[in-house]
């Protein structure tokens, strides 16, 4: 069984089920942490995926969830995504606040 | 004589104290990171890692190039016990003769010695260091330099940026979108949805990669500042798979390329203010083309964190500087700038001939006129040393007036999204503000009724004290 990790940037944001994901791929050597965008099921519970790997998970400040989850790699996808850079900013800028502070 | 290559500083910081090379085998995943952030807080010398866990003998890691100033006094041969006032001194002057660089030929330059084009590319083949645990990846690019350029202009940027391996091809990093790097692709690059060509450099002489820290002027060619600093002209070379310059003694050069098109994730890392405070994001992506390096490479790396290490001090003396000088243009009555490195470049000191709620306000505003790093500055009368931070607690504890001695500036767009105190949605904004303590006495006073200090040579007539330094000993003192 391998295990794997990713990271959500709060841990409410998890949910279950068949997504795209990227993953860092644990297995001890040289290429340790080497990342893979993967189509995958994961669930909570890494029992209920018997032939299943584990999934580590990290919030957006390194807090390591207590308890893994697993996974099950469906596809390989392209090792990058289709955006801009800093789009996630600029498109957080273009939304009004209504009470700035 | 300025130093040649990295190599060349080791030596002399071998011979000056501030090197300890480690022979025992040490794992490049958190352990190298770890050593490195316990020798920083305590003080400690470089550390040279010669034995790394999964490879090769001759690939090492070097932690630590600037983190102390008696390193930074030797980067710029000074003697090692240089106090830090007459290396902000030496730095201010020599950056006014500023030296064009030196273009080598390809075979003269020790960074082409080993060449990876295309399928050879492999960014595992060097020992790059998982830094702090629970970091996003691992940080190749740490203590680097990197390299870009404005077709339309010429102008080259030099400018430090965290870059993690995502694959063996590809790296992630984040620029911050106020970053001159970002400038530069939103002038040019994405408006024509063109890749930007770009260069990772690591293991430069020490000067290039602390200019690249420094603040220079959009359209300011760092390589030029590089010559100034070392007072001979820096000596670079062309890339394989593009036409940028970059230092020809550098251990590794990574080219490649910045996507317009295509992202990866990046972070989160622990960074330079001292916390891994949610820096995580959608980042840059860097497609790499090529990689040369000099046979035996050694990848310099900072275990960065709470300061005081490497990019806290250089930011130290580079920014301090700058913003010396901006201040100056601007016509404000500076006297010196110093950016106490325990406040990672969110706390500075501006010392004035005059000061005043007027001059700390178009302190403030000089500091958040465009990208804002700066969250915090204490502006303070020319009396003070601004070197000491004891004198400048003592006089901001006294003399800030806690109503009308604080100037706040709120601004949107271009805020330090690393500064931790901002919430996420502040961050995602780049929503911030920033505050001036005004710590002078107020211009509009009449001289008689300033508060006296009352320290010994200042409550005291030059008489009374000559009196009593010239009988000192006479009292049984010693």
């Amino acid at each position: 069984m391998k295990e794997y990790l990713t990271f959500v940037r709060q841990f409410k944001d998890l949910r279950e089920g068949k997504q795209e994901i990227f993953i860092k791929d644990l297995s001890p050597g040289p290429r340790k942490y080497d990342t893979k965008h993967v189509f995958a099921e994961i669930s909570s519970d890494p029992d209920r995926m018997s032939d299943g790997d584990i999934l580590r998970i990290r919030s957006e400040s390194g807090i390591l969830l207590p308890q893994p989850w697993g996974i099950k790699i469906l596809e390989e996808l392209p090792e990058s995504v289709p955006g801009k850079p800093w789009e996630d900013v600029f498109k957080a800028m273009a939304i009004p606040e209504r009470n700035p502070w | 004589m300025p130093f040649k290559d990295h190599r060349d500083f080791i030596e002399t910081l071998r011979k000056t104290g501030d090197l300890i090379e480690v022979t025992k085998e040490v794992d490049w995943d958190l352990e190298a990171g770890a050593i490195g952030r316990k020798m920083y807080e305590m003080g400690g010398p470089s550390i040279w890692f010669k034995n790394v866990k999964n490879y090769p003998e001759g690939y090492t890691l070097y932690n630590g190039s600037l983190g102390t100033w008696r390193r930074v006094a030797v980067s710029l041969s000074l003697p090692p016990e240089t106090p830090t006032q007459e290396i902000y001194r030496a730095y201010e002057e020599r950056l006014d003769k500023p030296i064009d660089p030196i273009i080598l030929e390809k075979k003269k330059a020790p960074c082409k010695e080993n060449i990876l084009l295309g399928d050879q590319v492999d960014l595992y083949r060097f020992p790059a260091p998982m830094i702090h645990e629970g970091d996003g990846g691992r940080y190749i690019g740490s203590w680097d330099l990197v390299v870009t350029k404005d077709p339309e202009t010429g102008w080259t940027n030099w400018g430090m940026y965290r870059f993690m391996i995502h694959n063996k091809r590809w790296m992630a990093g984040w620029p911050q979108p106020t970053s001159q790097l970002a400038h530069q692709m939103k002038k040019y690059y994405l408006p024509r949805n063109e890749p930007m060509p770009v260069a990772l450099v690591i293991g430069a002489d020490p000067i290039a990669h602390m200019v690249a820290t420094a603040p220079f002027r959009l359209g300011e060619d760092e390589a030029k500042f590089a010559g100034a600093l070392r007072r001979k002209a820096i000596e670079l070379v062309k890339c394989e798979t593009c036409d940028l310059l970059v230092p020809a003694h550098s251990e590794i050069v990574i080219e490649g390329e910045i996507p317009t098109d295509q992202i990866v994730p990046d972070g989160p890392f622990g960074e330079y203010p001292g916390y891994r405070s949610g820096t995580m994001a959608e980042g840059v992506g860097f497609r790499v083309k090529a990689i040369t390096y000099r046979n035996n490479p050694i990848l310099t790396m900072i275990a960065l964190g709470v300061p005081i290490d490497d990019s806290s001090i250089a930011a130290s003396l580079t920014a301090g500087i700058a913003m010396k000088r901006g201040l100056s243009h601007r016509g404000i009555p500076v006297v010196d700038v110093y950016v106490p490195p325990e406040g990672v470049t969110h706390l500075i000191y501006v010392s004035v001939k005059k000061g005043g709620a007027q001059v700390t306000k178009e302190v403030l505003d000089y500091f958040t006129a465009r990208r804002v790093m700066v969250s915090k500055v204490i502006v303070l009368d020319e009396d003070v040393d601004i070197f000491d931070s004891g004198q400048v607690l003592h006089a901001f504890a006294t003399k800030c007036h806690p109503v009308r001695g604080i100037v706040i500036e709120h601004y949107e767009g271009r805020a330090n999204s690393l500064t931790p105190c901002y919430s996420p949605k502040e961050r995602e904004r780049l929503k911030g503000a920033s505050v001036a303590f005004d710590a002078t006495w107020p211009p509009e006073w009449p001289q008689e009724i300033v508060p006296i200090k009352a320290a010994f040579k200042t409550i005291y007539s030059k008489e009374i004290q000559n009196k009593v330094i010239q009988n000192w000993r006479s009292y049984g003192f010693k």
